[in-house]
């Protein structure tokens, strides 16, 4: 890519990862949260119960202290970390969807305001008021959930667009729907289960057993949703996506993992919300936190399943994830990689090795570091000249089969049946293919 | 100069022409700076007010108290200028923040810790305890994150110096108009945060709030603009001289274009110290203090177009040759609009209402 490249020992996906969780554990529950204490202060009125009344108010301050503090503040964390980890890939994001993001962010506006009001106005205005203002925030919360779905899963299912470039060909890709039946359930529960505490805190014994069941019949159904969801979504992904977790034989080991993790995680889950259905009076906070983890355990393996089943592209079958185009392959084999990659070529002073280090940084660095996240120098380390050689080749030419399109089907690229399905494949010139071999022998006996 | 080391354009076209971004960039940065102003004015101005001085609690309590909607609200409306400076000048707005990663990145732990001090500042406060230290520790943060979003700035507008901050990321901050700009920054904060406290007193009295406290308020702010104001003067004309001369040269070249603002703006500052000086005593000129408001973000307005103007002569032999290709997504632009209207309008209805909507005496209340 041809922006400097950040030295980061963890990884630049981690880092995302890191955040992009963080955010969405909030944000969701920002979402879900909402239509939760809207929901709870709603019935309050209309039955005149002072529980639900004392529920939704205690709820209030997290919601502000988590909505508007720390989800505001994460979610411009996510669009600070990516674009230093991904420049190239956020500026084709915001190329395609500045009017989506921008609508979104109207919807922030209300938000925001919403939230403040909603807290501020406790026993100042009427209940009629109260509750409007709750459900507008709901509102508001939901529809910037409805939008940002649309660009999250367009990275992964591009869908028509690849051909289209159409805004909303983009957005109503493949996994939209599925994706947002299944964060709708992710939002539900983890309000459900955030408000439990809330539930608990209530002194009457039966007034507390019934708050405990209400937020457990909203976990349920929050399971229930996302479980419907996630199933919904695998089945939309291309089979060279699947292919990488869910295949007799997966690809990605660790994806495959990961999503049987996720999904006991939620049976898990379930277990625990019909437990506290059936019986609210047994539930204690011990339980409710292990609940809380077990949510928190399926939303960031279903994150990390979803970010790593892109590989190896940011925007599926567009833009391989060191931001080369599949479509400029061609090209960049017959200029270079270092002619693109002005900041990396900065490096080359001329000698083979420094020349073969600009490349590895050029190509290899957005997911590669030196010594610490999937540390290149170890990963050489028990690989002869012969095989680095083998293996550079292999790669070149898998560059050249993207290039002629031999594996594309249905309009997506078949990855599966590449030697290197979860890597971008190796460009540049013949030069730069030998320096690159060079270096990393260099690694090799340094090591 | 290394313009090899500008990155390629993105492929993909605008999705609408140049100048509406220009137009929406400027409008929601205005936006975005009155709350930002406000935070970062209000949390030095609620340091400085101190305990003893009359109406000094006070003013502390109603800095934090509006700082706990500022600082939402400045982030939420900082997102549109982040999404259209992207858009129109993408290449050159990552590379910078790339060069300082670390301090990019590390600016959303002091947003964070500074929001959350707020809270605590808010909370200690209203229970009657002192929050002399969160304030300064919280002021601090904010004054950092100025101290970064200035080095980014100006790192973006010139590419001819990305290779020395590369090799050596300090350099970052050896431009010559870093720290006037800087100080151009943080006093413009404390005269609109000033004016605000201002304003808000005159208001408390006209309400029939106590006369003691709101004079110290009153009185606090006005001074908060006078000596920020004419700092801002002197700074002003440093930052001005301190421009690269080619920077300077085709700013004075820039005919009513570029000098029209300037000139309004520092006649508006002017005017601002001229009307300060005839007030004596604020609660009973009310009219002055309101003009006071008006003539700040008046001011604020103008050196907003003047920052713009600046940026663009900045970047104009790095852009020389730029050739942007333009396929608009009018239906939707559209959709924004829509919703950006909708929001707005439930926005308004939303905060008439619960000013409106109290209950009677007896009546229950939410």
């Amino acid at each position: 890519m041809d922006y400097p490249i950040w030295d980061l020992a963890m990884g630049g996906g981690v880092l995302i990862g890191i955040v992009a969780i963080t955010h969405v554990w909030v944000s969701h529950f920002a979402v879900g949260g909402g239509i939760a204490i809207a929901l709870v202060e709603t019935l309050a009125v209309r039955r005149g119960d002072a529980a639900l009344r004392n529920l939704a108010k205690r709820s209030s301050l997290m919601l502000i202290l988590i909505s508007t503090v720390f989800g505001a503040i994460s979610g411009v964390g996510i669009w600070v970390t990516i674009g230093l980890v991904h420049p190239v890939a956020t500026s084709a994001l915001i190329h395609n969807y500045v009017w989506g993001w921008a609508a979104e962010w109207a919807f922030f506006i209300l938000e925001v305001v919403t939230a403040l009001l909603y807290f501020a106005t406790w026993d100042k205005v009427r209940p009629r008021t109260h509750v409007l203002i709750i459900w507008l925030y709901a509102f508001a919360a939901y529809m910037s959930l409805v939008i940002i779905q649309g660009i999250i899963a367009f990275m992964l299912t591009p869908g028509r667009w690849l051909a289209t470039r159409s805004f909303w060909d983009g957005i109503f890709n493949p996994t939209y729907l599925p994706g947002l039946v299944l964060r709708t359930g992710i939002c539900l529960f983890l309000a459900g289960a955030y408000m439990t505490f809330a539930a608990l805190r209530e002194r009457e014994p039966a007034a507390r057993a019934r708050l405990v069941r209400l937020m457990a019949a909203l976990q349920v159904v929050g399971v229930l949703l996302a479980y419907g969801g996630y199933r919904w979504w695998e089945a939309a992904l291309p089979d060279s996506v699947r292919a990488l977790f869910d295949s007799a034989k997966p690809i990605l080991a660790q994806l495959a993992i990961t999503r049987h993790l996720a999904l006991w995680l939620l049976a898990g889950y379930l277990l625990l919300g019909l437990f506290a259905l059936l019986v609210p009076k047994a539930q204690r906070w011990p339980v409710a936190t292990l609940g809380l983890l077990l949510a928190f355990g399926f939303f960031g393996s279903y994150e990390r399943l979803r970010e790593g089943a892109r590989k190896p592209f940011v925007i599926r079958d567009y833009m391989f994830s060191n931001g080369v185009l599949v479509h400029e392959i061609g090209e960049v084999n017959r200029k270079g990689i270092l002619a693109k990659a002005v900041w990396a070529a900065r490096e080359n002073d001329g000698t083979p090795e420094s020349k073969g280090r600009a490349v590895f940084r050029a190509q290899c660095a957005s997911c590669h570091t030196l010594d610490g996240y999937l540390s290149i120098r170890a990963l050489v380390a028990p690989v002869d000249a012969d095989m680095i050689g083998g293996i550079l080749a292999t790669m070149r030419e898998e560059g050249e089969e993207y290039a002629s399109g031999k594996y594309i089907h249905d309009g997506h690229v078949a990855t599966e049946q590449l030697d290197y399905p979860h890597m971008p494949p190796l460009v540049g010139t013949d030069d730069e293919v030998e320096a690159l071999s060079a270096y990393l022998l260099s690694l090799k006996a340094s090591h | 100069m290394q313009t090899n080391l500008i990155p390629a354009l993105d492929p993909a076209p605008l999705p609408g022409p140049p100048w509406l971004f220009h137009v929406l960039w400027i409008v929601t940065f205005l936006i975005h700076l009155l709350f930002v102003n406000t935070v970062l004015g209000g949390t030095l101005l609620a340091a400085l007010a101190g305990r003893t001085r009359a109406g000094a609690r006070e003013s502390r309590l109603f800095l934090v108290e509006a700082n706990s909607w500022a600082i939402s609200l400045a982030i939420t409306f900082g997102i549109a200028p982040l999404l259209f400076v992207q858009v129109v000048l993408g290449r050159f707005f990552y590379t910078a923040t790339l060069l300082v990663a670390w301090p990019w990145l590390g600016m959303l732990g002091l947003l964070t810790v500074a929001y959350y001090l707020n809270y605590v500042a808010k909370f200690r406060l209203k229970a009657g305890k002192d929050a002399g230290a969160i304030l300064w520790l919280e002021a601090l943060c904010f004054l950092s994150i100025a101290a970064i979003q200035v080095t980014v700035n100006l790192l973006h507008m010139q590419p001819a110096r990305w290779e020395r901050v590369a090799d050596q990321a300090w350099v970052a901050l050896a431009d010559p108009t870093f720290l006037p700009r800087y100080l151009h920054f943080v006093l413009a904060a404390v005269a609109v945060a000033g004016a605000l406290l201002a304003w808000v007193a005159v208001r408390r009295v006209a309400k029939g709030g106590e006369a003691v406290s709101c004079r110290g308020m009153a009185s606090f702010g006005l001074k908060a603009v006078m000596i920020s104001t004419l700092l801002q003067l002197a700074d002003g004309f440093w930052l001005l001289f301190a421009l690269p001369e080619d920077v300077l040269k085709g700013f004075m070249r820039g005919g009513a274009a570029t000098m029209l603002p300037f000139v309004v703006g520092v006649l508006a500052g002017i005017g601002l110290l001229m009307v300060l000086a005839q007030v004596s005593d604020p609660l009973t000129q009310a009219t002055k203090v309101r003009r006071v408001m008006e003539l700040i973000v008046g001011a604020v307005v103008l050196m907003i177009v003047t920052r713009h103007q600046l940026r663009f002569i900045y970047l104009a032999p790095a852009r020389a040759s730029e050739q942007v290709a333009v396929a608009p997504q009018w239906d939707v632009f559209a959709l924004f609009l829509v919703c950006f209207v909708l929001c707005l309008a439930l926005t308004v209805y939303a905060v008439v209402r619960a000013v409106k909507d109290q209950p009677q005496a007896g009546e229950q209340a939410a």
